[in-house]
């Protein structure tokens, strides 16, 4: 295969990705990941640097639309943010240790816990009675309605979801995808985010944690230029054209099929890393 | 004044992108003008010394040598590198937004953030 052909089609796959990403609130390397790895056999370290690209691109491409209608709850990602580098820095760490079929069988476990996740209903937690310690580091906080009136809201558990948030910077270190799923589970399920809020803040969340492992994985040669560029274009793309269509199309049928092309793809990583099929002979 | 920082973090995600977006794209077109009919390189296994026989796309230092020298795998990864600064940048800004509410304790946690980051790119290989 030459470059070009090899850029052209990483290109469409990236382009996709963004499509994707930005229209069910997964990051792109969701999709980045399986591609490098399942179609071009590229080597998992080389996929995952690739996959940090992708989640930085998504995160900052759909993250200035949110910015300006102010759903995104800052105080609680920053603070949640100490968990998720600190987490990214350490998972980075571990990486260089992880054998292909290791990550690869972690990375089909986080697929499925992703496709079981959007199966959630998504709730708005209306009445919350938030807890001591989120009112003392001013965590509530209101967000817009449609009709232009803000809705205000409370949150508990801040110890919990921290906690959470620590091993979703270890994964995303690891595996370069956002885990958003965590990160979406934590705010929801544990800290009672109302969904709007704890989606945008997810997102937010997911560039800066992807930026402080790609730090140390462009050091060490994890992303290379030649996969990179493909993916940063295509994916910023995808992105915009995501956000667009997001406005004009029902994204609830998507969402499912997605659902099933998440546990395809789980399953055949998760076989392939089991009986070796990601080492070298 | 807090519509003017939203406004001004909101433009800085969108400018850095387009930035990122034309830096690794024109570094693209020329390595695929250069390169793109030969053989794809060997990516299915990655070299655990990949790192120091790279520079021009590892270290920093390489990066901007590479653009200067107009290196197309630096042109190309130097549009990685202000991906990676997007999100740091809008960091700092709301770093700068809580310090002008004079909100130490989010100060605080910001600047932590930042300084996790920071240690990470200078110590982090």
């Amino acid at each position: 295969m030459t470059i070009l052909t090899f850029t052209l089609i990483l290109l469409l796959g990236a382009y996709c990705a963004g499509l994707l990403g930005s229209l069910t609130g997964l990051g792109g390397g969701v999709v980045v990941i399986p591609l490098l790895t399942l179609c071009f056999g590229v080597d998992f370290h080389y996929a995952v640097g690739a996959a940090l690209v992708a989640s930085i691109a998504t995160s900052s491409g759909s993250g200035a639309a949110y910015v300006k209608e102010g759903i995104t709850n800052i105080r609680l990602g920053m603070l949640l943010e100490i968990a998720t580098t600190i987490g990214a820095v350490c998972g980075a760490m571990v990486a260089v240790w992880l054998n292909n079929s290791f990550i690869a069988v972690l990375y089909g476990g986080v697929l499925v816990l992703t496709a079981v996740s959007q199966q959630r209903r998504r709730s708005e937690h209306k009445g919350v009675a938030g807890s001591e310690m989120a009112r003392r580091l001013k965590l509530f906080g209101t967000y817009p309605l449609k009709d232009g009136t803000r809705e205000a809201y409370e949150l508990t558990n801040v110890g919990g979801g921290f906690g959470v948030m620590l091993l979703a910077g270890v994964l995303s270190g690891i595996l370069g995808i956002g885990s958003g799923v965590l990160k979406v589970l934590a705010m929801d399920g544990l800290m009672k985010v109302p969904f709007r809020v704890s989606t945008t803040t997810s997102n937010f969340m997911m560039g800066v944690t992807a930026c402080a492992s790609a730090v140390v994985y462009i050091q060490r040669g994890n992303i290379v230029p030649g996969i990179a560029f493909p993916v940063l274009v295509g994916v910023l793309l995808g992105a915009l054209t995501g956000a667009r269509l997001l406005k004009v199309l029902d994204v609830s049928l998507l969402r499912k099929i997605f659902v099933f092309a998440i546990l395809a793809v789980a399953a055949n990583m998760i076989y392939m890393g089991l009986t070796g099929g990601f080492e070298h002979s | 004044m807090k519509h003017d920082i939203q406004q001004l973090i909101g433009n800085t995600l969108r400018r850095g992108v387009t930035i990122a977006f034309v830096i690794a794209l024109s570094g693209g077109l020329f390595y695929l003008a250069q390169h793109g009919r030969e053989p794809l390189p060997d990516y299915t296994r990655f070299a655990s010394d990949e790192a120091d026989t790279h520079t021009h796309y590892t270290t920093l230092r390489g990066i901007l040598l590479g653009l200067l020298a107009l290196n197309s795998a630096s042109w190309m990864q130097a549009g990685v590198v202000a991906l990676i600064l997007t999100p740091i940048l809008r960091v700092l800004l709301t770093f700068v937004d809580f310090a002008a509410k004079r909100d130490w304790l989010y100060m605080g946690i910001t600047a932590t953030v930042l300084v996790v980051i920071l240690a990470n790119s200078l110590g982090g290989k």
